[in-house]
């Protein structure tokens, strides 16, 4: 059986349909998406569904091996091609040959195998190292990236004429916090899993306020991460446990969505003030509406002398006059609160 | 006198669909449209008779304008593809790869187009009849 892409929101769906519809015709794929979203369960999905399922499936990460080791990977190389290679070796372009070849983190090649991998793409053919005969391949090519690739080709990183022959078709995954619908569904899905693997165990379901809590996390890590914290509650057989242990960051991140949405420089004090709240938990000890209060003032006064400071070109008197504070107070307070002139 | 000819066309910029769509609507032609390449693609699919032409952009989200070319020519190799694109040599090139029969740089000339599918849908016939 072959991977089962769960889920019922619109991205899911979409990329379901896509796959119906492209898995046959072998033309050139790229997946994008974060890390962790399931890119490499979409390329199978895709060899699965195609007329190549029983042919080789080879992957090969990209940003795993440096650039020589991955040109060699790819390729293969002839027996003597350089120093050490006593044996021929045949690149991935030949074990793939009628099967699919999936490139993962195609962002990380470097541009020279970028060139060599078109040659490839447009030609069928491609020669070991060392080697000068080309070999002609038939491999479906299936890349995937955690990269903004446009944003790459701006900056020069990325090929052109290479992202052009890519993106033939594109397959973007949402990360899991903007389809939190899905969320119920994979857990429940890989609870099954789970439950079966580690014979001894037998996880619950999540109750409604821990499933509250599931939802309203950020993912930053996707379908793994939620994976990891599935396996984690198996074993230890204790949502409350497990939910206690990221609670802490299900807070701050939701914070961290509230305040990153504000604009930062007219809200840092209150930002400053919700992080100081949130590092005190939970050793309550320290915790203090002076510190708080003191916290608070600095950075405001920081963010007062700064701004006046700029708009009279760092002239000492000039500020001291506006802010109505004497011209000693302002040096003692340029020193204690460690503001400097810009560079 | 209606136009006899079934023609679809995709582009993801729904400005320029509109106005293709409505250009050749008064033209007299059987037109479907899509904004998007898979959108395109299922219409292609469920037109039981097939279309006598298909107008594509060449970059879009999801399935691009080439894959849309190739997947049409595998099919009916003598079906007239125009690729309209507005994204330089790249496109271009692989369009032609794919066997488009002519390819329209934006911003173009809607009477140009419009005698060029003329031109392709006269020659479709009369090789159909021969």
């Amino acid at each position: 059986m072959g991977p089962t892409l769960i889920g019922t929101s619109k991205n899911i769906i979409r990329i379901k349909e896509l796959i119906k519809h492209v898995a046959g015709t072998g033309l050139n794929i790229v997946i994008s998406g974060e890390t962790g979203v399931g890119k490499e369960v979409i390329a199978q999905k895709l060899y699965e569904s195609s007329p190549r399922k029983g042919k080789p499936f080879i992957k090969i990460n990209c940003a795993a091996l440096p650039e020589g080791l991955l040109e060699s990977e790819l390729f293969g190389y002839e027996r003597g091609a350089f120093t050490g290679a006593e044996r021929k070796k045949r690149g991935k372009f030949k074990i793939a040959h009628e099967g699919v070849l999936f490139l993962d983190e195609i962002g990380d090649m470097s541009i020279s195998l970028q060139s060599k991998l078109l040659h490839v793409l447009q030609s069928g053919e491609f020669a070991p190292l060392g080697s000068e005969k080309e070999i002609r391949t038939d491999t479906w090519v299936i890349a995937a990236t955690n990269h903004d690739l446009e944003q790459d080709l701006k900056n020069g990183k990325f090929r052109e004429d290479l992202y052009y022959r890519l993106n033939i078709i594109k397959i973007h995954i949402s990360p899991l916090r903007e389809r939190v619908e899905d969320i119920p569904l994979l857990i429940e899905y890989y609870i099954k899993i789970y439950n079966s693997q580690f014979v001894s165990k037998n996880l619950i379901k999540p109750n409604k306020n821990i499933m509250e809590k599931l939802l309203s996390y950020h993912w930053p890590g996707n379908v793994r991460q939620l994976q990891n914290v599935l396996k984690r509650s198996i074993v230890l057989n204790d949502w409350e446990k497990i939910i206690g242990e990221f609670s802490t960051s299900i807070d701050n991140a939701k914070k961290d969505s509230i305040t990153s949405k504000l604009p930062p420089e007219k809200f840092t004090p209150v930002a400053d003030f919700i992080n100081f709240e949130g590092e005190n938990s939970p050793d309550l000890a320290s915790f203090s509406l002076k510190k708080i209060r003191k916290n608070i003032t600095d950075k405001v006064e920081k963010e007062a002398i700064s701004y006046v400071l700029g708009k009279t070109g760092w002239n000492r008197s000039n500020a001291a006059k506006i802010l109505k504070i004497s011209y000693k107070t302002l040096l003692y307070k340029i020193s204690d609160l460690n503001i400097a002139p810009p560079q | 006198m209606a136009n006899p000819y079934k023609i679809l066309i995709i582009d993801d910029n729904e400005e320029i669909l509109n106005v293709l769509y409505n250009f050749f609507r008064k033209k007299k032609y059987d037109v479907a449209s899509a904004s998007n390449g898979l959108d395109g693609l299922k219409l292609f699919e469920a037109e039981k008779d097939g279309f006598d032409l298909v107008i594509t952009d060449l970059v879009m989200p999801n399935i691009s304008g080439v894959a849309i070319i190739t997947i049409v020519k595998r099919k009916y190799p003598d079906m007239p593809v125009i690729a309209i694109t507005g994204w330089g040599e790249h496109p271009e090139a692989l369009a032609i790869e794919s066997h488009a029969d002519l390819v329209f740089k934006k911003p173009f000339e809607l009477p140009e187009l419009d005698k060029a599918i003329t031109d392709l849908l006269s020659k479709k016939k009369a090789k159909d009849l021969s």
